[in-house]
């Protein structure tokens, strides 16, 4: 069985996700996009286990927000899973937190193609063309956010765990 | 702030589409969404709209209500509207306006594009009016059901949905307060120069990370001391029971998918 503690965070996250989206409304129009939750993301580097919570606040959100709806549901689930995956297994290879977190923003970039693959079938939009404007969007929130959540990885370490966030 | 914004759009009430089980509900919808791309012609994509307005009509829900769900879209709907009938050159020619020349095919598949994704929002807004959060989550439970064989944390996963729904309102208060709080010692979440901005969003996400992480702390501890033990042997106080009508409904879907085979061309 997971650990209760596991549990419970990563519920907690989601919702911390959820409400984010719910208040920041996203500014940019369904082709560019800023969505400012998604800064969110990078909280994977800090413990994979956090990916969890990330995906199941994706989800909710877009059962709520998006006006694509079940499209966003599969395709925008399955960019985070994908992205995150790749970010979990290269953590085993680089250590430090902001190598990590480009390396997660580059993953989360790259993988908009399902997105533009997404706005491509619903909505016939072209594939290159779309898949450009979508990762800038998601480039310039997650590539801005990594500072933001550098500065809360701190904060929550020193705060709650006294001691390096990664390590516990 | 809070007011206006509902949570998963639910609208109660107690009509036969409200009643359904929120596994018919999610099956209904992803074979909607799956079956809407078989539909090429007029005929067809006639079939569909009658399926999903039906569907819309049986919930009883006000259409002024369903419209409200859909005005977001609208734009949407429009600029890929203008985007195929810009790009498309194919047909017969319709119109010429300068350099621009509008094609039949293009007025056509303009139009069917936009239908089609005017159609896979409203069945989407008509899963999320019906259905609160929480029986989505007991919904999707179930169905995952048989993913618990090849070792998936399905009752895991539904749980940890079922803690984030809880806490959506919450943390919803307890941003708004934190923004509030922080307005007061003079940070400006309007406006701005860029890195007073990101400074604004650093000073309410610090303190909300921090007391999610307190509570989720503090609900792990009241869990285990309730003896929480995980799905093993756990019974329900939602019980999701499949009846007729369901397997009615279902059945349409069905007939819907032959007979879009029947007629596409």
């Amino acid at each position: 069985m997971m650990n209760v503690r596991t549990m419970a965070t990563n519920g907690l996250i989601a919702a911390v996700y959820i409400a984010v989206t719910a208040l920041i409304q996203p500014f940019g129009f369904t082709n560019i996009q800023f969505r400012v939750s998604e800064l969110l993301n990078h909280l994977v580097v800090f413990r994979p286990t956090y990916a969890i919570g990330i995906v199941l606040g994706v989800f909710f959100a877009n059962l709520f927000f998006s006006p694509i709806g079940a499209y966003d549901l599969v395709f925008g689930v399955g960019q985070s899973v994908l992205a995150l995956l790749i970010t979990i297994v290269s953590m085993r290879y680089v250590k430090n937190v902001w190598a990590r977190m480009a390396v997660n923003t580059l993953s989360f970039t790259v993988t908009m193609g399902l997105i533009a693959l997404e706005l491509k079938l619903a909505l016939g939009f072209p594939f290159w063309l779309t898949w450009l404007t979508t990762s800038i969007g998601e480039f310039v929130v997650m590539a801005l956010g990594a500072p933001i959540m550098y500065a809360v990885g701190r904060r929550l370490a020193r705060e709650l765990f006294n001691s390096s966030h990664q390590n516990r | 702030m809070s007011n206006h914004l509902i949570i998963g759009q639910y609208v109660p009430g107690q009509s036969i589409i409200h009643r359904l089980d929120p596994r018919a509900k999610l099956l209904i919808v992803f074979a909607y969404v799956l079956i809407v791309f078989l539909a090429n012609n007029a005929a067809t994509y006639a079939l569909l709209s009658v399926f999903a307005f039906l569907f819309a009509a049986l919930s009883r829900i006000p259409f002024s209500y369903i419209m409200r769900g859909l005005r977001p879209v609208i734009w949407v709907v429009l600029f890929t509207f203008v985007l195929h009938v810009w790009m498309t050159k194919e047909g017969d020619v319709l119109y010429r306006i300068g350099a621009l020349t509008i094609y039949e095919e293009g007025v056509r598949q303009g139009i069917f594009i936009s239908l089609r994704f005017l159609l896979l929002v409203l069945m989407t807004t008509m899963l999320t009016l019906t259905t609160t959060p929480i029986e989505v989550t007991d919904g999707v439970e179930s169905l995952l059901g048989p993913l618990k064989k090849m070792r998936v944390p399905v009752h895991e996963l539904a749980l940890m949905m079922a803690i984030s729904l809880r806490f959506i309102p919450t943390l919803m208060e307890e941003t708004e307060k934190i923004m509030k709080a922080q307005a007061a010692r003079g940070v400006d979440f309007s406006g701005g120069r860029f890195s007073e901005r990101m400074k604004a969003i650093v000073s309410l996400l610090v303190p909300l990370f921090i007391s999610s992480f307190k509570r989720a702390d503090e609900l792990a501890t009241a869990m285990e001391a309730r003896g929480y033990r995980g799905g093993e042997g756990r019974t329900k106080f939602r019980q999701l029971a499949w009846k007729r009508t369901d397997t009615v409904f279902f059945a349409a879907v069905v007939l819907l998918a032959i007979l879009l085979c029947l007629l596409r061309s």
